[in-house]
């Protein structure tokens, strides 16, 4: 069985972390607070890699909390959700290299959840406590326009997540749904609403292929779901002619409280979980099909403390696949390393 | 602002001097092991104003100490309240003043959840809901005015602690 080794704990930020998010490629790691801060974390020197240090601190661009981070697929934007109900553009300025706020998007009423950057990097969207999802274009100059408000969640949206590389939004409800929205000839739409969870669905995220999703809920459990698409040899019909989601495995009993945040690993299929419980879990799939079966691998109790994590990502890339890093209450951010045992 | 008070006569409780914690010497004992108890707790949130009368919720009888439950190897904490009404608009407010209260006295290990006692409010579930998310609770405390009016109705609560 594998192990989860701690690599490092990121300490600095002044309040709870929400997220930790990787850079495309780089070590670098962006993490967000309910200190107003963005901070940039990355090793001191290329031969150790567990002395890491915070090297940037992005400040100024926000009222309040910065609840979600995103980078842009080049490594050279970055995108801020804040409670402040503004999300924030960052450049990276080569010459001094400093980060700056080149636009603020205003338009949602109250606090904004999380922010993703399309695959593409041409679309930016955006989700809040008003019920609604944005869809923005990337235009140049740092120019964005909203293309979409998408308005049929009935509570708060807590997340939203692009397809790894395809233009379909993936969101994430306290109505308890998940809704799938595509485009259509410049209109966007809800082609799917996966139904299933029976407590908020705080977190989900797409595996290598897109034709997979897992999703966290307050209801303690983990869901997978597979797309099926029309005239599918099972037989699952799909209305309106696009492809529907349907649940085929859910992993409960993993969890004590609300499950946070899920990550699905691009490089070794592996899912990572966080919770309210104060425990990170990472669980292998053991076999594949309409009925997969998956199985707790590694777990790290009290990873955090006594504190609840907010937040698990897999490094995205082959050069450290085996890294996880996570987010707490504790104003911390960790950085994990799985270990294969002999 | 004035505003026509939901519940105009709300029945008023005795409050009853068993409810008091007695101190005992063991309680100055370092040596003592010292779990949280469900006595503890109520103690904490008795004192606590009700937002629309001059009342605590101790008076009011939205907190009981059969009500509220301590699982100290298990670092969780339950107090279930009872809103004055059953279509109290206040329940939420009221929800998070004890969140907030909690938040600030009890040792960081202990998970606290919040609820409506069970067929005490119409809304019960929405409001249980909004009461146990972390991040609304956390968006609620950054709003300036709700804050203020959270700690007005904490002020009585603190300076009962501070007595102690």
């Amino acid at each position: 069985m594998p192990r989860l080794e701690l690599v490092t704990a990121l300490e600095g930020h002044q309040d709870r972390v929400w997220q930790a998010i990787w850079h495309p490629t780089k070590t670098i790691l962006a993490t967000c607070s309910g200190d107003k801060t963005v901070r940039l974390w990355a090793p001191a020197s290329h031969s150790d890699m567990s002395n890491w240090q915070c090297i940037n601190t992005l400040e100024g661009g926000h009222k309040r909390t910065i609840r979600s981070v995103a980078w842009s697929p080049t490594g050279h934007e970055m995108a801020t959700a804040s409670f402040d109900a503004t999300t924030g553009i960052w450049e990276h300025d080569q010459r001094d290299n400093d980060w700056e706020c080149v636009a603020t998007l205003e338009g949602h009423e109250n606090e904004i959840k999380s922010v993703a950057w399309s695959s593409s990097g041409q679309l930016l969207a955006t989700c809040s406590r008003d019920k609604s999802v944005w869809i923005w274009e990337v235009e140049t100059d740092n120019d964005f326009e909203c293309l979409s408000v998408l308005q049929e969640h009935s509570q708060d949206v807590k997340m939203v997540a692009w397809h790894p590389h395809q233009e379909i939004l993936a969101s994430a409800s306290y109505d308890d749904t998940i809704k799938i929205w595509r485009e259509d000839d410049d209109d966007w739409y809800c082609s799917d609403t996966l139904q299933g969870h029976t407590s908020t669905v705080w977190a989900l995220d797409f595996d290598a292929s897109g034709d997979h999703i897992v999703s966290a809920s307050d209801d303690q459990t983990l869901r997978i779901w597979k797309m099926y698409k029309p005239n599918n040899a099972q037989g699952i019909p799909t209305p309106s002619n696009d492809p529907t989601y349907r649940t085929v495995c859910t992993l409960s009993g993993y969890h004590g409280r609300c499950i946070y945040s899920v990550s699905w690993s691009k490089v070794n299929n592996r899912i990572a979980s966080a919770s309210g419980d104060n425990t990170i879990r990472v669980f292998t799939q053991v076999t594949e099909g309409d009925e997969p079966a998956w199985e707790a691998a590694a777990t790290i109790k009290d990873a955090h403390g006594v504190h609840d994590i907010n937040n698990v990502t897999w490094f995205p890339t082959q050069q450290h696949g085996d890294w996880l890093a996570t987010a707490g209450d504790d104003g911390v951010a960790r950085i994990w390393r799985l270990v294969e045992d002999d | 602002i004035t505003m026509a008070l939901l519940n105009a006569n709300p029945v008023v409780y005795q409050t009853s001097i068993s409810n008091i914690r007695v101190e005992t010497e063991k309680d100055f004992d370092d040596d003592v092991l010292d779990p949280i108890d469900s006595e503890e707790v109520y103690e904490l949130l008795r004192s606590i104003s009700d937002p629309e009368h001059p009342l605590t919720l101790e008076q009011l009888n939205v907190t009981q100490l059969q009500h509220i439950s301590v699982d100290n190897d298990n670092n969780h904490v339950l107090v279930e309240f009872t809103p004055t009404i059953p279509h109290c608009s206040m329940a939420t407010l009221i929800g998070l003043c004890i969140r907030v209260r909690l938040l600030r006295s009890l040792p960081e290990r202990f998970k606290v959840d919040i609820k409506v006692r069970k067929g005490t409010h119409q809304s019960e579930n929405a409001v249980n809901k909004q009461l146990n998310d972390k991040e609304r609770v956390a968006a609620a405390l950054e709003n300036k005015h709700l804050l203020e009016v959270v700690n007005q109705c904490l002020a009585t609560a603190s300076r009962d602690a501070v007595a102690q």
